[in-house]
């Protein structure tokens, strides 16, 4: 019965509409795989020379089970942000003959193969032969091993079991979710040792392996704890995330000063505020500002110029492109009843989505100018890069957003949601990121780097001064494709 | 008020809509009837300028649809869901459909007064969302929002589906009241032979994209049509 569930569940992968039509899709997922699969395989060989050429003379797997516990916190964390629940389509089972169990098992079972739970053993398996089986021989090894595994199951047990409870108890969740933080701080604070305390537990396994028994004990139980509870909510409207949600939000009065424009700023909003998809994007968006550190925080990258430039389109224009990739399609529920409203004209529809991004996008910069603690240069940049993006990036995403032609169902969250995402959304990527590299490439290289600099920021301006223009071409583009975007928004998938 | 002119629309070779000539006049009540496929919503929707016809053109007032837009000021329509922003409450959608004919709060609840009947008191003041609403009720809204701002011209698609008994005979009468007071002009689609005979005064019959009979409603028509539709 399991099997045919599965087959199943395979067949509603491979015939759903987007893994079909887009071949190219696929490639670039597989790629993504592939790359971040071997980066965890490569650290997983080169962790024991890495560990000792930082900490000479200390015991290596010592170290590794020290930071071990702070990486299974900060897995609870990510799969919080991104790990989807598994909800088979239950529904045209529940009226067959199969026992309730089963559906529940199956449910449960089929979390498991999942990136969260297998990209980590790519990173265990090679360190426990090049460093705990040379150490403690094959069969603590193996234990070990084993151990770490079945934790990471009791992660995604654990957090299955509270993300589903956000909906119905979410008070419980958020009391996971502080006891958590609560032990980082403090282990922060010196109170407790997050290290030692992990050095003690997993080091235990050196010398008693069958306490790998004791997560096995635990997995077990926060399995059960998701059987009973799954069992006891089978129900479809109670499986089902969405339920009738209570009206909420009000009127911006604010808005109505701007007439018809405000009127449709204000219907997004409230289109972000109320659907799943948008506001997973824009918290997505947020953690994009922290995307600073990375770069800002090696001091080789800040003496150049193309690698900061490539920082700050993103930093600021991140909320925009992640948003805008989509546009028209947000509106592809009632895009023909806009199409058939008095006012609501091209021009004013893209007008509207102009005026969004921008206070978005400066909001953006504004957030992310801590950054120029690293170096006022970073400013600068910034600031070109800004004007760059709600001068010309802008007006990019909307030359592009004609060719969205998906319908986008808004009820789902967007990490890994690859639906309305199609090749064009990656071609759309390079010029505006790379067009302003490219741009300021030639002052670089004439050793005029302040002049590709201000050139960005120029056009910027010149974009932003032409806006008028600018969005009467992007309308007019609309208008000449607006059937083929309204036909295929009328096919839900 | 509505003209057609050799209008059709081919999808891969298959002619779906093919009207050489049909003129609606101001202050009509006119019903489309047909079996599925027949080309009744494909028809809407290139009246609506939703999709491009491959030839001919539809005229409202003398006017291309496709040229200007000066037709969505004095059109209602309710095609589908795809018609309704599902996200918004009943009120707020009606508040944003009057906003956009400069109708104030007022007014809109002057324009819904007739609807209280068909309401039935499920539609307003829910504090839900529109796409949490039934079948039923969404199509409720989506009449009254089309009919909101007082059009000239009314284009409903099938608005008796999904209605129980009781709404179907209010929306009935309500439209007949429509016409009688505001002299509005209608296009009406429908599976429902004897309802769409009550509220239209002229039936035509779409199949396979053409018009087989357009007539006159007299008593003798729901007869005609049955037996019409009698296979």
């Amino acid at each position: 019965m399991l099997l045919t569930l599965l087959s199943h569940q395979w067949k509603a992968q491979l015939r759903s509409s987007i893994f079909q039509k887009s071949l190219v899709l696929n490639i670039i997922l597989g790629l993504f795989i592939l790359y971040f699969g071997s980066i965890f395989l490569l650290l997983g060989f080169g962790m024991h020379e890495i560990l000792t050429k930082f900490h000479p003379g200390q015991n290596v797997i010592g170290i590794f089970n020290g930071a071990l516990l702070f990486c299974f916190l900060i897995d609870l964390f990510f799969r919080f942000l991104m790990q989807e629940l598994p909800v088979l389509a239950v529904q045209p089972y529940l009226h067959l003959p199969i026992s309730k169990n089963r559906l529940v098992h199956y449910v449960l079972l089929k979390s498991i193969p999942s990136i969260f739970n297998l990209f980590p053993l790519l990173f265990f398996v090679p360190f426990m032969f090049t460093t705990v089986i040379p150490a403690y021989g094959t069969t603590t090894g193996l234990a070990w091993l084993a151990a770490l595994f079945l934790v990471t199951l009791l992660n995604n047990f654990l957090l299955l079991y509270f993300k589903r409870l956000m909906s119905t108890k979410p008070l419980y969740t958020l009391g996971f979710g502080l006891a958590i933080s609560l032990l980082m701080l403090l282990d922060y604070l010196h109170v407790v040792s997050l290290r030692a305390a992990s050095e003690a537990v997993f080091g235990a396994l050196f010398v008693t392996p069958w306490l790998a028994a004791v997560p096995l004990v635990l997995v077990v139980g926060a399995y059960l704890l998701n059987f009973y509870y799954l069992r006891a909510h089978t129900y479809p409207e109670e499986l089902n995330l969405r339920k009738t949600a209570e009206a909420s939000g009000r009127d911006i009065t604010f808005l109505n000063r701007f007439g018809e424009l405000g009127k449709l700023i204000e219907l997004e909003l409230k289109l972000i505020w109320r659907h799943k998809r948008t506001k997973s994007v824009v918290s997505l968006s947020v953690v994009f500002l922290f995307y600073g550190f990375i770069f800002y925080g090696k001091g080789t990258y800040l003496e150049g110029f193309a690698m900061l430039i490539f920082v700050g389109i993103i930093l600021s224009g991140m909320p925009m492109f992640n948003y805008g990739q989509f546009v028209p399609g947000w509106q592809s529920a009632h895009f023909d009843g806009l199409l058939t409203q008095k006012n609501i004209s091209p021009y004013q529809f893209y007008e509207a989505k102009y005026w969004m991004m921008v206070p978005v996008t400066v909001l953006a910069f504004v957030l992310t100018l801590p950054y120029g603690f690293f170096g006022s240069k970073i400013i600068l940049i910034n600031a070109a890069t800004l004007l760059y993006n709600i001068g010309v990036n802008v007006f990019v995403i909307f030359f592009f957003s004609v060719y969205n032609k998906e319908r986008l169902d808004l009820s789902k969250g967007a990490t890994f949601n690859w639906q309305g995402v199609g090749a064009s959304k990656f071609v759309m990527m390079l010029p505006a990121m790379l067009l302003p590299i490219l741009i300021y490439l030639p002052f670089g290289l004439m050793g005029v780097p302040y002049a590709g600099i201000a050139a960005l920021g120029g056009l910027g301006l010149l974009g932003i001064i032409f806006r008028k223009q600018l969005l009467q071409w992007s309308a007019n583009r609309f208008i000449a494709h607006k059937y083929k975007l309204a036909a295929g928004f009328r096919q839900s998938n | 008020m509505l003209t057609i002119h050799n209008l059709q629309k081919i999808y891969n070779g298959t002619t779906v809509v093919n009207l050489p000539e049909l003129t609606i006049n101001a202050g009509e009540a006119v019903g489309l009837v047909g079996n599925n496929g027949a080309g009744k919503t494909t028809l809407f929707r290139m009246l609506l300028d939703l999709i491009r016809p491959s030839k001919g053109e539809v005229q409202l007032k003398d006017v291309n649809v496709m040229q200007s837009d000066a037709w969505k000021s004095y059109t209602g329509s309710y095609l589908d869901e795809g018609f309704l922003i599902d996200y918004l409450t009943s009120e707020e959608y009606f508040k944003f459909i009057g906003d956009l004919h400069g109708l104030s709060g007022g007014d809109v609840a002057e324009r819904l007064a007739p609807f209280t009947d068909l309401f039935n008191g499920e539609i307003l003041n829910q504090r839900k969302y529109i796409r949490d609403y039934s079948k039923g009720n969404q199509k409720k809204i989506g009449i009254a929002a089309a009919a909101l701002s007082n059009p000239e011209l009314l284009i409903l698609d099938e608005p008796f589906a999904n209605l129980d008994p009781s709404s179907q005979i209010r929306l009935k009468n309500l439209l007949k009241k429509l016409r009688e007071e505001r002299r509005m002009t209608m296009f009406i689609s429908s599976h429902d032979l004897s309802h769409v005979i009550d509220v239209c005064e002229r039936i035509v019959i779409l199949e396979k994209g053409q018009v087989v009979q357009d007539m006159q409603t007299t008593e003798n028509t729901l007869q005609e049509l049955e037996t019409y539709f009698t296979v």
